[in-house]
């Protein structure tokens, strides 16, 4: 029914001619750049004011607080002898940065400290200075009640749960809301593929339909193998992005992770963190790649399709909205599918073609989606594809012969009817 | 209606029809173009060439009739048998001319080796050799058309068709053009012109089919019709003041300049008449009955 050699041309045209382009080197290189830096900037930022050194006057009235507070920290924490009158003169002269009031019936279970400063402490230093305050106060209490060792490890516990999730035929997997939380990550980069992607896809239609040259491409070529060729080569350069991505990542992550652990040796917690990190399985990879494909060809069939209706990139956003807000709902249902992944809601919606490129990866990474599920899906989704690029081509022939003239979705339907 | 059947016709148009919602684009046309002839498609804007030529490309499909190249229904199969120069010229601008014109050609089936011999043969002819390495973006304007036209020829297709070739071609260009159509044709290719500037294509055609309003209103040998209409035009030429021309009655001007007129006598003008009222305001310097110009013919049809 293609062209395969007409095809496998316009294939290897898109592919090779995006690759080279500046654009594609230079959003390669920098979007894991700016990536990066959204992610350390703000604990640079926030390491770099943390650095200036802050000094907090203490007014004590049990006489033991104080001094606790001061043993842990004897800079951060000022024992004072002035009243808290004086010290709100000091605070309003500006040269005393702030000022920690401690009643006396606090270590009765009464009363609450109070914390008096000029603006300057943030989010970070208030709960440093309660959570310093309910230590020295608990150990206070405590010695007074004389309680023993154990009581005090008691206390001091924490535990957590461990999740397991029993599959049908009986096996048990951890479970971890980093599952979730990977669902999440992998629906958004698939959003932000369908959208970034489905816009290349767009461009390149137009471009051909505002340089002229869309005439002599469709006296030489059929629609459906353009789109098609089109659409497959633009997938072939999401696919490489991506690779290339995957691969500095996953180099930068054996590079980087001893070096990492050397730095958390300190912090048990990261190490931790790091060591329950959850593994994948390769099925919740494959069917990643999968759904990010056919999603990424669903949504360029609707895109090629406004590329061929308009000339203009600002005529298109009409158009382009109905195509936003598909991408846009399973979004919107990420959480409740998440939360609740065998629900009928979340299953049915997971199923829908235009949505299960987002949710089935969500579900799939946080429990075992039955087969049928997701073969059922995968075809309806194939289906949908071939239907779509079927229709596209139909408002191609017509479009693009259309200039200067703003077609709105009813016109379009009519073309789709015509041609 | 002359129909031609000295051979096999290349192209051929039965009955067609395309409509636009309620205007009837192409309306139950039928002729035929055969080897190696030049065959213009002429008529105002808007009459029915590029809906025509739209539909023989296969861009666009017909709502009624058959269209046929080299016996076969146009369809996807026929298309690499057509080389296509259309109205509204372009290119891809960030790509390399080179690549560009073997990524044309092998799209119509080409080898990629075919292809470059080819494309060196042509761009030899325009001397554009040195253009291969650059991008579209990168070149003027008419170096483009010859890019484009290098574009519609490279893949050697048995039948051309040039929309508006000239429009917006420099002198030197159109000339080289015109050579190059002539060119094809002693080569054996078939050429499809659609123009509404008909004077331009005075020269080169050999066969035309005049459109208005979407139908077909003649088409046959130039050089047939033009006899048929018989030396009914004078052309006068003259030293002097033009304006008298305006004071002349019972005539119809079809072509004129400052010291020159072409016309047709109507109802009840006598030439005699007509050249002594001339002479009164200028020196008529030669008075002759002509065939009439293709502007006249057409305008004769139209007017039937």
């Amino acid at each position: 029914m293609l062209n395969k050699q007409n095809l496998l041309l316009i294939i290897q045209r898109e592919y090779l001619t995006r690759l080279k382009s500046k654009i594609f080197i230079v959003s390669t290189i920098l979007a894991p750049i700016i990536m990066i830096l959204l992610l350390v900037l703000p604990i640079m930022i926030q390491s770099m004011s943390g650095d200036r050194i802050r000094q907090y006057h203490v007014y004590d009235e049990t006489g033991v607080v104080g001094h606790k507070l001061a043993e842990s920290d004897s800079i951060y924490y000022q024992i004072t002898g002035q009243t808290p009158g004086e010290l709100r003169e000091k605070l309003l002269l500006g040269s005393v940065e702030g000022y920690i009031v401690i009643p006396h019936e606090i270590l009765d279970g009464m009363g609450i400290p109070a914390f008096y400063h000029d603006g300057s402490a943030g989010i970070t230093v208030i709960s440093r200075i309660r959570s310093d305050l309910q230590s020295a106060i608990q150990d206070i209490r405590l010695d007074r009640l004389e309680a023993s060792e154990e009581l005090r490890a008691v206390l001091a516990d924490r535990f957590t749960v461990n999740n397991f999730t029993v599959s049908e035929s009986g096996e048990e997997t951890e479970s971890s809301g980093l599952y979730a939380l990977i669902g999440f990550v992998m629906g958004f980069i698939i959003y932000g593929a369908m959208i970034g992607y489905g816009a290349i896809i767009m461009r390149s239609v137009m471009e051909e339909k505002t340089s002229r040259i869309v005439e002599v491409i469709a006296s030489a070529v059929r629609p459906l193998d353009l789109l098609m060729g089109k659409v497959i080569g633009v997938a072939l350069l999401g696919l490489t992005q991506f690779g290339i991505w995957a691969l500095a990542g996953s180099a930068l992550m054996v590079s980087a992770a001893p070096v990492a652990l050397m730095f958390s040796s300190g912090n048990g917690e990261a190490v931790e963190m790091a060591a329950s990190f959850p593994v994948l399985g390769p099925m919740v990879w494959i069917s990643f790649i999968l759904f990010f494909l056919l999603g990424f060809l669903i949504y360029s069939s609707l895109f090629a399709a406004v590329g061929s209706a308009v000339d203009q990139e600002s005529d298109s956003q009409q158009l382009q909205l109905p195509i936003i807000m598909l991408i846009i709902i399973p979004i919107l249902f990420l959480f409740p599918v998440s939360d609740d992944p065998t629900s009928t809601l979340a299953i049915s919606l997971s199923m829908v073609p235009f949505f299960a490129p987002i949710l089935m990866p969500v579900r799939m990474a946080v429990i075992s989606v039955p087969f049928w599920q997701f073969a059922v899906t995968i075809l309806l989704m194939v289906l949908t594809f071939l239907l779509l690029i079927w229709l596209s081509s139909r408002i191609y022939r017509t479009g693009i012969l259309m200039y200067g003239k703003k077609a709105s979705l009813k016109e379009l339907w009519r073309w789709v009817r015509q041609s | 209606m002359d129909t031609i059947s000295k051979t096999d016709p290349i192209v051929e148009f039965e009955n067609v029809a395309k409509l636009f919602g309620e205007l009837r684009a192409v309306d139950n046309v039928s002729f035929e173009v055969n080897q190696s002839h030049i065959f213009g498609l002429l008529g105002p804007n808007g009459a029915g060439k590029t809906t025509s030529i739209r539909m023989l490309t296969h861009i666009l499909a017909p709502d009624a009739g058959t269209i046929r190249l080299n016996g076969r229904q146009v369809g996807s199969e026929t298309q690499r048998l057509l080389g296509y120069l259309p109205e509204e010229r372009g290119l891809y601008k960030k790509m390399k001319v080179g690549e560009q014109l073997v990524y044309l050609c092998r799209l119509r089936g080409m080898t990629r080796k075919d292809a470059e011999k080819s494309i060196r043969y042509w761009l030899g002819r325009f001397s554009a050799e040195d253009w291969v390495g650059m991008e579209v973006s990168e070149l003027s304007k008419g170096m483009q058309q010859k890019i484009q036209f290098v574009a519609t020829v490279a893949h050697d297709p048995d039948c051309l068709i040039f929309d508006e070739p000239f429009s917006g071609l420099d002198p030197i260009n159109s000339e080289m053009l015109k050579e190059v159509i002539l060119e094809l044709r002693n080569a054996g290719k078939t050429i499809l012109f659609a123009t509404h500037r008909m004077e331009q294509v005075e020269q080169l055609c050999d066969y035309i089919a005049l459109f208005h309003k979407g139908k077909l209103i003649l088409s046959g040998e130039l050089s047939k019709i033009r006899a048929s209409y018989g030396k009914n035009s004078i052309r006068m030429r003259f030293a002097g003041d033009n304006s008298f021309l305006e004071k002349l009655k019972n005539i119809r001007i079809n072509n004129r300049s400052t010291h020159f007129a072409e016309f047709r006598l109507l109802d009840g003008a006598d030439d005699q008449d007509i050249l002594k009222e001339s002479l009164k305001h200028v020196r008529v310097l030669s008075f002759e009955y002509i065939e009439p110009g293709l502007q006249e013919i057409f305008i004769d049809s139209v007017s039937q």
